[in-house]
C-alpha cells in the first residue's frame, strides 16, 4: 500500500505541477466557458418564452444545460487524457528512471495501481473544475443535485477508463507521441464499438457489442440513473487495462 | 552473498552471456572488467532481478532473484549506467522518493537521506533541481539513490563514465570510504578505478569468463612473477631490440613506436645487464622505467584471445 501510495503521490505531484498541465486547464476552461454560459443562456431565453400562459412547461436544466456541458467535457477528455497519461511510464523508460522502479523492492501491480491513480487524480482535477459551473449556477437557479452527481459520478468513471487507457497504451512504448496516439485510437474505439451493434449483426452479437461499449452505459449516469450493470463495467474496464499495463510491466522481467 | 551459478542469457540470436558463475563473499569490493559489450551490464541487470536470465540461477543473501525478487531488492542499491533520476523533481524530494520506494523505515528516512548527500556531498545541493545540475552531480544523485536504502549490496555500472578527471577521483575516494559498510561490485572498463578500488577481479570478455581472482593474485599469475621495461634510445632502436632479445632472462623485447618494450624474469641482475648492454651500444639511452605487469597488460591478453 505504501509503495503504491508513493508512486501515486509522486507522480500526481508532478503531472500537476508540469507546463502541460497548466495549458491543458487553461484551454478546458476556456472552451467549457464558453459553450457553458451560451447554452445556459439559450436555456434561460427559452425559459423565458415558456413562462407565458398555455405553453408547455417541459423544459428541463439538467437535459438542456447539464447534458451538454458533461459531453462537452467528455469530448475533451478523449482528447486530453491521453495527454496527460504519456508520460506515465512511457517517459519512465525514456529517462531509465524505469530502472529504478524495477530494481526497486515493490510488484509490477504497485507499479500499475500507483501510476493508475496518479493518473485519475490528475483527470479528477480537471472534472472538478468542470463541477463548478454547474455548482456556480445554483446561484440563479434552483435544481435537484442528485441526477447532476450521478452524471458526474458517471463522468468520473468513464475518466478512470479513459485513464487506464492511456497508461496501458503508455506502457507499449518508450516514445510519448506514439503513446499519445494509441490512447486516444483506444478511447475512440471503446465509443465505436456500439456503432457495430446497428448494423445487420444477429441480436445477441449486438447486445454484447452494445454492453461492451461505453456509450450506452454513459447515457445512464448521464439520465441520472446508476446502475449496478453499469458500475460493473466500468470497474471491469479500469481494471482490465490496469491488469494488461501490470503484465506489460512484468514482462519487461522476462523479455 | 551473491552466488551466481551458470548464467546464460541470450537476447533473440546472440548469447550476451555463457554459463557465468562466480560468488562474491561479505564484504567484498570486486571489479567486474571487460570490453564494451562484453556482458557486464547484463550480469549486473540479472542480479538486481531487473530481467530474467535465460537460464542459471542467482541468489543473494541466500534468496532466489526469481522466486524472491521483492526481498533481494531490498537488499541491493543499483546505480545503473544512466543514472535514474527525475529531472523535475529536488535533489532532497527525489531521495525521500526512493527511500519510501525501497520501504525505508518512516522514522530512519530523514537520517537516511541526510547521510546519504553527506557522504556523496551534496549538501549544498539538496534544495536544487536536478535536471539543472551537472553530469556529475547526477551521477552524484545517482550513488546517493543506491546508498539511501543503507543496502547490503551495492551495485555499480560504470559509475565515472562521462565525468571529468576531478570528478573522476571524487568518485573513486567515495567508494574507498564504502568500503567496508558495503558488498560492492562495481563494473567497468577504467583500469585505474579497478586497481584504486577492488580486491578482487573477475574479467569476463565475450559472455564468459577469463578470469577471477584477487589483484595480486591475478597480476602475479599472469605475469610469472616478471617485470616490464620500457625504455627510449636516440640511435639504432631496431639493433638494440635485436641485441635484447637474446640477453638472458629476456623473455620479450619488442619496438613500440619511439620506445622499446622489454618482458624479464623480474630478477635484478637482467635488469642490471639490460641497462649495461644498452649503454655499452652507445645508443644515446634517454629514458628507462621498470615497473611490474599492470592490469592493462593483463586486460589486453586476457580479452584478446591470446592467453
Amino acid at each position: 500500500m505504501r509503495a503504491i501510495l508513493t508512486i501515486a503521490q509522486k507522480d500526481f505531484k508532478s503531472l500537476v505541477s508540469s507546463p502541460l498541465y497548466f495549458v491543458i486547464a487553461g484551454l478546458c476552461s476556456m472552451i467549457w466557458s464558453y459553450s457553458y454560459i451560451r447554452t445556459l443562456f439559450n436555456f434561460a431565453e427559452q425559459n423565458q418564452a415558456y413562462m407565458r400562459p398555455g405553453a408547455d412547461s417541459s423544459l428541463n436544466i439538467q437535459r438542456q444545460v447539464f447534458l451538454s456541458h458533461i459531453s462537452m467535457v467528455n469530448i475533451l477528455l478523449v482528447f486530453l487524457v491521453p495527454a496527460l497519461t504519456m508520460r506515465l511510464l512511457a517517459e519512465e523508460k525514456r529517462m531509465r528512471t524505469y530502472d529504478l522502479l524495477l530494481t526497486s523492492p515493490i510488484t509490477a501491480t504497485q507499479i500499475a495501481i500507483g501510476k493508475f491513480l496518479a493518473g485519475w487524480g490528475t483527470a479528477t482535477v480537471l472534472i472538478l473544475i468542470s463541477f463548478l459551473y454547474p455548482f456556480a449556477t445554483r446561484i440563479v437557479a434552483a435544481y435537484p443535485m442528485g441526477p447532476l452527481l450521478a452524471a458526474y459520478l458517471g463522468m468520473f468513471l468513464v475518466c478512470g477508463a479513459y485513464v487506464a487507457v492511456g497508461l496501458f497504451a503508455s506502457s507499449l512504448t518508450e516514445s510519448v507521441i506514439l503513446s499519445v496516439a494509441l490512447g486516444l485510437l483506444f478511447n475512440i474505439v471503446l465509443w465505436m464499438i456500439a456503432q457495430g451493434a446497428s448494423g445487420d449483426v444477429s441480436p445477441p452479437v449486438a447486445a454484447v457489442l452494445e454492453y461492451v461499449s461505453l456509450g450506452p452505459h454513459f447515457i445512464n449516469f448521464i439520465i441520472g440513473s446508476i446502475k449496478l450493470k453499469s458500475l460493473v463495467f466500468m470497474f471491469s474496464l479500469i481494471g482490465l487495462f490496469v491488469f494488461l499495463t501490470q503484465r506489460v510491466i512484468e514482462s519487461s522481467r522476462w523479455r | 552473498m551473491i552466488e551466481v551459478q551458470q548464467l546464460t542469457k541470450n537476447y533473440g540470436e546472440r548469447p550476451a552471456i555463457q554459463g557465468l558463475s562466480f560468488s562474491i563473499k561479505k564484504g567484498e569490493v570486486v571489479g567486474f572488467l571487460g570490453p564494451n559489450g562484453a556482458g557486464k551490464s547484463t550480469t549486473m541487470k540479472i542480479i538486481t532481478g531487473y530481467m530474467a536470465p535465460s537460464s542459471g540461477q542467482v541468489t543473494v543473501a541466500g534468496f532466489d532473484v526469481f522466486e524472491n525478487p521483492v526481498e533481494v531488492k531490498r537488499r541491493i542499491g543499483y546505480l545503473p549506467e544512466t543514472p535514474p533520476v527525475y529531472h523535475d523533481m529536488f535533489v532532497s524530494d527525489y531521495l525521500r522518493f526512493v527511500a519510501n520506494l525501497k520501504g525505508v523505515e518512516k522514522n530512519r528516512i530523514t537520517s537516511l537521506v541526510n547521510s546519504a548527500l553527506e557522504k556523496t556531498g551534496l549538501h549544498d545541493e539538496r534544495a536544487r533541481m536536478i535536471g539543472n545540475l551537472s553530469k556529475g552531480f547526477k551521477q552524484r544523485v545517482g550513488l546517493a539513490q543506491a546508498l539511501v536504502s543503507d543496502p547490503e549490496i551495492l551495485i555499480l555500472d560504470e559509475p565515472t563514465v562521462g565525468l571529468d578527471p576531478k570528478q573522476v577521483a571524487e568518485m573513486r575516494h567515495l567508494i574507498q570510504q564504502l568500503k567496508g559498510q558495503h558488498t560492492i561490485v562495481l563494473s567497468t572498463h577504467i583500469l585505474p578505478e579497478v586497481q584504486a578500488s577492488c580486491e578482487k577481479v573477475i574479467i569476463i570478455n565475450r559472455g564468459q569468463i577469463v578470469a577471477e581472482d584477487s589483484l595480486q593474485g591475478l597480476t602475479k599469475r599472469m605475469s610469472g612473477g616478471g617485470q616490464m621495461v620500457q625504455l627510449r634510445v636516440r640511435r639504432n632502436q631496431d639493433g638494440i631490440v635485436r641485441g635484447l632479445q637474446g640477453l638472458k632472462g629476456v623473455r620479450k623485447a619488442i619496438s613500440q613506436g619511439n620506445f622499446i618494450e622489454v618482458e624479464s624474469d623480474g630478477d635484478e641482475a637482467t635488469v642490471e645487464s639490460l641497462s649495461g648492454f644498452v649503454v655499452g651500444q652507445g645508443a644515446g639511452l634517454v629514458e628507462f622505467k621498470v615497473h611490474d605487469v599492470g592490469l592493462e597488460d593483463i586486460f589486453i591478453r586476457l580479452t584478446s584471445g591470446t592467453v
